[in-house]
């Protein structure tokens, strides 16, 4: 009798701990931000991959209905992942699909972009990361749709997949 | 490639065999015969084999630079030396993984063939037990972090080059702590199945210390390893610092040390077997969660791992079904011998054990409550915390005293009984000789304070009763000696560094100087090397002391290029005394350097310290049955 | 009346419970005066009273905020909606640089200013703690 009471009380007291750490593992999850949309887009300037010509964000933001811009880089796993859902999306001729190479090396990346395909209307190169900071971005990859105001209208975390596909294409239609 | 599939279709072929051993030994286990079959044997050792291979398989991956494996790609870069791409296999999460299985599959297969003396259902009842932990294992490894994914194309280069993780301390750290955490593994199984098999006794106890002796070595040096390379790479300058990574390793070393001395009880007066059983499943549960709150990302740490909740879910729910099987069969299967109830005499060897239990579980809840709050009360309250060193000191630097006094007298108590007018008159020399050489000391170094005063007191006491007994005492227990010898100086190191360490920092310009004490530290130039894949900025500095000695310190600066990563080489002065200990960063462009100088006493006694402790443990097994 | 041994037993049983309820209280009175608090610079602007427990700041250091003298350094941390002065001396972490995440632990003075006695590193170039990016994306 009293080895049952004593067991059903330890039971309970497992059960409760298992329960906070079950929620706190999910928690870890709550620090995907929903933020930073509508926001207007803060200048910067940048060089491009390629040509090593400067450019400023007012002149890659110029001549289209949408803009896509992708933060990536040649040593990030997943974006090699999310690399042919890019070339996908570079069918959808409404929009201009702009790279942001993050803290990457030239070489390698111009590599990664021979391995894999261009998808990108221009890649510009974010070498201390300050740009995609200034984003608000927390980690590569992640995409952002921007409209002709230039406001971030949506944004996505990590990898994109076949549904934020679909999205963007809604979107921007 | 080929190692690469070689080892992935070994590990499923280990799968296979870990399963297969369930039905063959429930036979076995119904069957009349007196001994195992051969074939349970054979099953283990194949199961054994084949995770092995697949090991190798993955060691052979990371010396080949095959990046097309995911984990190699992932922590392994061509130019890194041969003796990194190699502990580069278990510095990660899956390699990691795949060494714990390898670790427990060759300890069931040890356990299986040095046990001949112990009754068959025991042993086979380990073995499953042992297999419910193995399975688990298999399943996590396959399902959520497997080591050998492929993909295409295959890159031309690695991505893991973190120098910070490139130190001989830190790549042979994680291997010997999960020696420890998984023998802890064995005894868990072990002492379940005699719960079931009712084979709790002196015969079990004589046989079941062996691993927790083992165990205990391996878990003692793996948290030695691992605050050396917090001290040397690091270059903060501390050995610990109450993170909770750390902390993680400490739990399962309170508990598995309790049990070390518990088992001694139950071997030598057959009592307290409810009080080991609970402690054996308890030191295994510690390493688990500690495997859990490391690798789930749940806790924040400067050591923070991977981040893949599914991977959280998955150890937590394994952890709790453990938990929960070990709480039926304890209480199911469990009765403790009606007849004889014993006493405990006060005054015996057996009750200074127990008070020291006790006080070992005094400190592990501390550390425990220490680590888990804060994620209990984010998920309670949503506040975020931290809980810093001072908690950790204020409760249980008190609680040493009584501790270390315990330690001191009770190995020179009998069992049983010991009359309290037969207790020598060397116990009191010792107290009287370390009460004198603690008040020299603190004349010299002035006031530490009550607390600090007393627990060196004690300390000194530990330290030379130990001595004592080394020289005078008839029946030696080198083990014990030995052990309790370090521990003294331990903490007499740990105390004295802490109390008499000095530091300054300082932002300075090259060519500037600083004095601190009655040393003055010259910042003569700095010069920049270009190696391989790094450049280092190397500063010089002088130290001059007020006798006009120099002492050159060229603390280092690495700047990593892919990916860029900066880390300090701290220069370090060794010697029986001190450590200079100097640290160099850059702040801002290359004008300014912050400049941290610690001058810290005895800081390599707090190595010296725990090898002794640690021989201590490793000549209990070489010793003759425990003296009377 | 009750046995000696009765009366030794409930004394025993006494003193186990009192030492532990001692314990609890100690264990819980520590921890409240040691825990240190996470908060992020928007949260400081709300916040209605100043009062002198250590805390911890998380965000990332603003560009060209560092100023450094030979005993001090000031910098600016931002969660992109508000900012906060920062004065610290001692010893900084390798991967403190404008731009970077950084956790400061410290006293508030005021509302603007934060005297910090550690910055927290974090090793890994692409790791971002946890608290930052909460402090970094939460409302």
């Amino acid at each position: 009798m009293k080895n049952k009471i004593i067991l059903s009380v330890l039971v309970l007291f497992f059960t409760f701990c298992f329960i906070v750490l079950y929620k706190g593992l999910n928690n870890s999850n709550i620090y995907v931000p929903e933020t930073k949309i509508e926001k207007t887009l803060i200048k910067f300037n940048s060089t491009d991959l390629y040509s090593g010509n400067k450019i400023s964000s007012d002149q890659i933001f110029i001549g289209s209905e949408y803009y896509v811009l992708n933060i990536w880089a040649s040593w990030c796993i997943p974006c090699r992942a999310e690399h042919s859902k890019l070339i996908k999306l570079s069918e959808n001729k409404s929009i201009k699909l702009i790279g942001l190479n993050y803290r990457d090396n030239p070489k390698n990346a111009k590599k990664f972009i021979n391995e894999f395909g261009d998808p990108y209307f221009m890649i510009i190169k974010d070498n201390q990361g300050m740009i995609s900071v200034d984003l608000g971005a927390i980690g590569v990859p992640e995409t952002f749709i921007i409209n002709k105001d230039k406001k971030i209208i949506k944004r996505f975390l990590g990898s994109l997949t076949e549904k934020s596909l679909n999205e963007i294409n809604l979107i921007t239609k | 490639m080929l190692a690469h599939q070689i080892g992935y279709y070994s590990l499923i072929l280990g799968f296979f065999f870990s399963i297969l051993i369930i039905p063959v030994s429930i036979k076995n286990f119904n069957n009349k015969n007196k001994v195992i079959d051969n074939k349970v044997f054979s099953i283990s050792f194949f199961q054994f084999f084949f995770v092995l291979v697949s090991f190798s398989g993955l060691i052979l991956s990371f010396v080949n630079s095959d990046f097309g494996n995911e984990t190699v790609f992932n922590n392994s870069h061509t130019t890194k030396p041969l003796f990194y791409k190699i502990s580069g296999t278990w510095g990660n999460h899956e390699g990691s993984l795949l060494l714990w299985l390898l670790v427990l599959t060759l300890f069931i297969f040890i356990f299986l063939i040095k046990s001949n003396s112990q009754p068959k259902k025991y042993r086979i009842l380990t073995l499953l037990f042992q297999q419910v932990i193995i399975i688990g294992f298999f399943l996590f490894l396959l399902k959520t972090s497997n080591p050998f994914n492929y993909f295409f194309p295959v890159p031309k280069e690695g991505l893991g080059l973190n120098p910070i993780l490139q130190d001989p301390a830190l790549a042979i750290h994680p291997p010997i702590l999960y020696l420890g955490y998984v023998g802890s593994s064995i005894i868990f199984s072990a002492s379940l199945a005699a719960v079931v098999a009712k084979h709790i006794s002196i015969v079990w106890a004589k046989h079941i210390k062996l691993w927790i002796f083992v165990s205990w070595i391996f878990l003692t040096f793996g948290i030695m390893l691992g605050s050396i390379w917090a001290y040397y790479e690091l270059g903060w300058g501390g050995f610990w610092f109450w993170d909770p990574v750390e902390n993680v390793s400490l739990m399962p070393w309170f508990c598995l040390t309790a049990l070390l001395h518990c088992i001694l009880v139950l071997e030598k007066r057959s009592i307290l077997s409810s009080w080991t059983i609970i402690l054996s499943i308890a030191t295994f549960m510690l390493s688990m969660s500690g495997t859990f709150l490391v690798r789930s990302g749940i806790l924040n740490s400067v050591h923070t791992f991977a981040n893949d909740p599914e991977r959280g879910i998955f150890i937590l729910i394994f952890l709790f079904i453990l938990i929960l099987l070990s709480l039926v069969i304890f209480f199911v299967f469990h009765k403790e011998n009606d007849q004889k109830i014993v006493k405990i005499n006060w005054l015996s060897k057996e009750a200074s054990i127990l008070f020291n239990n006790w006080f070992l579980m005094y400190f592990l809840s501390v550390v425990l409550i220490g680590t888990v709050y804060p994620i209990f009360l984010e998920v309670l309250s949503s506040k975020k915390i931290s809980v810093g060193p001072p908690f950790y000191y204020k409760l249980m630097i008190p609680f040493l005293i009584p501790f270390l006094f315990f330690m001191s007298i009770g190995p020179n108590l009998n069992w049983i009984k010991s009359e309290f007018k037969k207790i020598k008159i060397q116990i009191v020399l010792s107290f009287a000789v370390s009460l004198l050489i603690s008040f020299i000391i603190l004349n010299q170094i002035g006031f530490v304070g009550l607390i600090n005063s007393i627990l060196i007191l004690v300390t000194f006491y530990l330290f030379f009763i130990t001595i004592k007994d080394f020289f005078l005492k008839k029946y030696k227990n080198y083990s014990q000696i030995f052990s309790h010898f370090g521990f003294s100086l331990l903490i007499l190191s740990i105390l004295f560094n802490s109390i008499l360490s000095s530091e300054k920092t300082i932002n300075l310009k090259v060519g500037e100087e600083f004095s601190f004490r009655d040393e003055t530290v010259i910042f003569e130039s700095i010069e920049s090397v270009k190696n391989k894949n790094y450049k280092s900025i190397v500063g010089n500095f002088k130290i001059k002391d007020k006798k006009n000695n120099f002492l050159q310190l060229k603390p280092e600066l690495r700047i990593y290029n892919q990916p860029v990563i900066i880390t300090s080489e701290a220069d370090i002065k060794t010697t029986l005394y001190y450590d200079k200990f100097l640290v160099m960063n850059l702040v801002k462009d290359y004008e300014y350097f912050n400049v941290r100088y610690q001058v810290k006493p005895f800081m390599i006694w707090i190595w010296i310290a725990t090898v002794i402790l640690v021989i201590g443990g490793f000549l209990s097994l070489f010793q003759r049955p425990y003296e009377k | 009346m009750y046995g000696k041994k009765v009366k030794l037993r409930i004394l025993f049983l006494f003193l186990l419970l009192a030492s532990l309820i001692l314990i609890v209280y100690l264990i819980l009175k520590s921890l409240e005066e040691n825990v240190v608090y996470f908060i992020s610079p928007s949260e400081i602007k709300k916040l209605t009273e100043i009062n002198s427990d250590k805390i911890r700041i998380g965000g990332m250091v603003k560009n060209k905020s560092i100023i450094i003298k030979s005993n001090k350094i000031n910098f600016i941390i931002t969660d992109f909606k508000s900012e906060i002065n920062v004065s610290y001396s001692g010893s900084v972490p390798n991967l403190f640089a404008e731009g970077k995440g950084v956790v400061a632990e410290g006293y508030l003075k005021d509302k603007n200013y934060f005297n910090a006695v550690k910055i927290l590193a974090k090793h890994d170039e692409n790791y971002m703690p946890p608290e930052i990016k909460e402090a970094l994306g939460g409302e």
